[in-house]
């Protein structure tokens, strides 16, 4: 095995498709500027050593490594993941070496790789994420900075991913002691994403990131036990595709912020729709477990899907959704002899 | 790197990752899928990269392309290569076909049943450590269910039938012996152990019905082989045996507690549910010890799947 901070082709790594010249894919998420919209999404991963032999990190619009934490976290007993219909049920619990190890052991590699990256913090705390922004502002290579207050696999990110208060609060303070431009990641669970949302503006955040894990659980009922060792867990893959949708819809709708869309992108499809809905930039999580090359393929395939709408960049996508006016509801009207329908 | 170059493969160091970066991620096509016990079903792949390269106890994650449901890909222990599709060794370098078995117990291995000769999975590989080869006299191999699969290259390798991997670790034929303790729960579940016999392996089974060999489980095997008397004395155990096992978690921790007890050297191949099976899930943990004594979650993808038996908190 070559040294952990070589970076080395690979027969298996996908061959790099030179973007059509017609077509910038240059996006910005308020002052974090892409060479491509299509990032990889934390968790998904791992600290990018891990698929350096399949994919070519650099030619990647952003990645974001797993999670760390203040200290290290051992994470969740297993079992941790559980697949489910078109989707994956997963409870990892944040296992991580905790921000001395992985500044020492993996920032340097991906560093070296060239592709923005947008380290994923979390903590137990606002002191938390504001000490560990603190200990990254500086740090060279860090294009961005991602806060995971939505992980719904301990108990204190989704608090302050659910309340708006709680939310603007840890955005602020990161803001503080950080010029690195802010993308907080957010929970779907919660009754109106477009509140919290708002809250990250409002603190401060230059992006969301759009959506984490929908809560949910699966059983085995012969042995009538819950099948993760930490019982409900949060579900990626296809199936929370529409729900993701919906929430970059909502929060486009309402809120003027860049968002990442995240949840269940694997075709070059399911990327134009989220361009489409309002989406600046796609992160691909799942289909990564599913298809080591899957980040590479879809990139390879964006010029020709841009193409087809006859866009000459991004922003000619992005947010281009027609929604049609929802008219109201037509008062009650008497009963007509005329309607078929009449009673 | 290229894949002829993953010389250390198998030689890694405790607790250092053994990265994917010698994996091929390409479509294989199913050369042969015949059922081979009950349940129990063999796959033939033609995936030269994988054949060419895979030591005894690597694996390779397995896909049916174009579905979400089963969605994600299962690992699979390399069981046997070929340069031939009907099952002719040859040379290392020169195997594009590798058999995989598997037992039929989920969403995937139900669907993967289905999936004809002719039509192609997604496979990438040959990932995890893989077993480092024993220098001793007698190497037992304890396979528990279908755990014989990460097994069979090993026997075959030890006793000169074959040779896997790159040159560095070609061995000339030894003498030695090498004994296969298999167990399962009965005589119907013991898928492939044709090929332990005509490799010359030893193989004594263990069923927990009695329909074949001993009733029992395995360490009941391995004690009715080893500690009966005028068996070898167990203090002579320690130099000359070597334990490579591979089977379910409760069953793998008996033989470990076995063989410490009587300071024989053990390997044990985890057989942890794994979502991606090249370290970016974190799914696949077992609790490893390190030189301290204490543990941690490790990823027994690109950590293991093998370790030695007396790190593993079971």
């Amino acid at each position: 095995m070559p040294p952990p901070e070589s970076v080395v082709p690979s027969p298996a790594m996908a061959t790099p498709q030179p973007a059509s010249p017609a077509i910038p894919l240059t996006v910005s998420l308020g002052r974090l500027r892409l060479p491509n919209p299509i990032m990889v999404a934390s968790g998904t991963f791992g600290y990018g050593r891990e698929m350096s032999g399949f994919v070519d990190l650099a030619r990647l619009g952003g990645v974001v490594p797993k999670t760390i934490t203040p200290l290290p976290r051992p994470g969740n007993t297993p079992w941790r993941t559980v697949e489910t219909a078109a989707g994956l049920l997963n409870s990892i619990g944040l296992d991580n070496d905790g921000i001395d190890s992985f500044l020492a052991r993996q920032l340097p590699f991906l560093v070296r790789c060239g592709a923005p990256v947008i380290v994923s913090i979390a903590g137990g705390s606002q002191a938390d994420f504001v000490a560990l922004a603190s200990r990254l502002d500086g740090v060279p290579g860090i294009a961005a900075l991602e806060l995971n207050i939505s992980c719904p696999n301990v108990s204190h990110g989704i608090d302050m991913g659910t309340d708006p208060v709680a939310c603007r609060g840890v955005v602020e303070g990161v803001r503080s002691v950080t010029a690195l431009p802010i993308l907080a990641k957010l929970t779907p669970n919660v009754t109106s994403i477009v509140e919290i949302a708002r809250a990250a503006k409002d603190g401060g955040a230059d992006a969301v990131t759009l959506i984490n894990t929908c809560q949910g659980m699966a059983v085995d009922w012969r042995r009538r036990r819950p099948l993760l060792g930490n019982v409900i867990g949060g579900l990626s893959g296809p199936a929370i595709k529409p729900i993701a949708l919906r929430c970059v819809h909502q929060v486009r709708q309402a809120v003027d912020i860049p968002i990442v869309g995240v949840g269940g992108i694997m075709t070059i499809d399911d990327c134009m729709e989220f361009f489409v809905t309002g989406a600046s930039a796609v992160q691909i999580g799942t289909a990564n477990f599913a298809e080591p090359i899957a980040s590479a393929r879809l990139l390879d395939g964006l010029p020709a899907a841009l193409a087809e709408l006859g866009a000459t960049g991004m922003a000619d996508v992005i947010g281009t959704l027609a929604v049609p006016q929802r008219a109201p509801c037509p008062p009650a009207t008497p009963p007509s002899g005329s309607s078929p329908h009449a009673t | 790197m290229s894949a002829g170059t993953s010389s250390t493969v198998g030689e890694q160091p405790a607790g250092q990752p053994c990265y994917a970066d010698a994996a091929s991620y390409s479509p294989a096509r199913i050369v042969a899928h015949t059922k081979i016990a009950d349940n129990t079903w063999r796959l033939r792949l033609d995936c030269p990269a994988i054949a060419s390269t895979a030591i005894p106890g690597q694996f390779a994650m397995v896909r049916i392309p174009h579905r979400s449901d089963p969605l994600l890909a299962r690992p699979l222990a390399v069981y046997d290569t070929f340069a031939d599709a009907s099952g002719e060794a040859g040379e290392a370098p020169l195997r594009r076909y590798a058999d995989f078995i598997y037992a039929v117990h989920g969403r995937f291995t139900t669907a993967l049943r289905e999936v004809p000769v002719g039509h192609e999975l997604i496979a990438w590989g040959p990932l995890g450590n893989g077993f480092q080869i024993p220098a001793v006299e007698h190497l037992v191999l304890v396979a528990g269910g279908i755990g014989q699969t990460a097994l069979l290259g090993l026997g075959r390798e030890r006793l000169g039938q074959a040779a896997y991997g790159p040159a560095s670790r070609l061995q000339p034929p030894r003498s030695g012996r090498v004994t296969c303790c298999w167990g399962a729960r009965h005589a119907g579940l013991f898928g492939g152990i044709e090929d332990y016999r005509s490799a010359g392996i030893d193989v004594h089974q263990a069923t927990l019905d009695g329909s074949a060999g001993l009733r029992g489980t395995v360490v009941d095997l391995l004690d009715s082989l080893f500690d009966q008397p005028g068996a070898v004395p167990p203090a002579a155990h320690t130099r000359r045996l070597h334990i490579a096992c591979c089977g379910p978690d409760p069953m793998m921790a008996a033989v470990a507690r076995w063989a410490a007890a009587r300071q024989i050297s053990c390997d044990v191949s985890l057989e942890a549910p794994m979502a991606c099976g090249i370290g970016i899930c974190f799914t696949c943990v077992a609790r490893v010890r390190d030189d301290s004594g204490s543990w941690d979650y490790r990823r027994t993808c690109i950590e293991g799947p093998v370790f030695d038996a007396t790190r593993i908190e079971w």
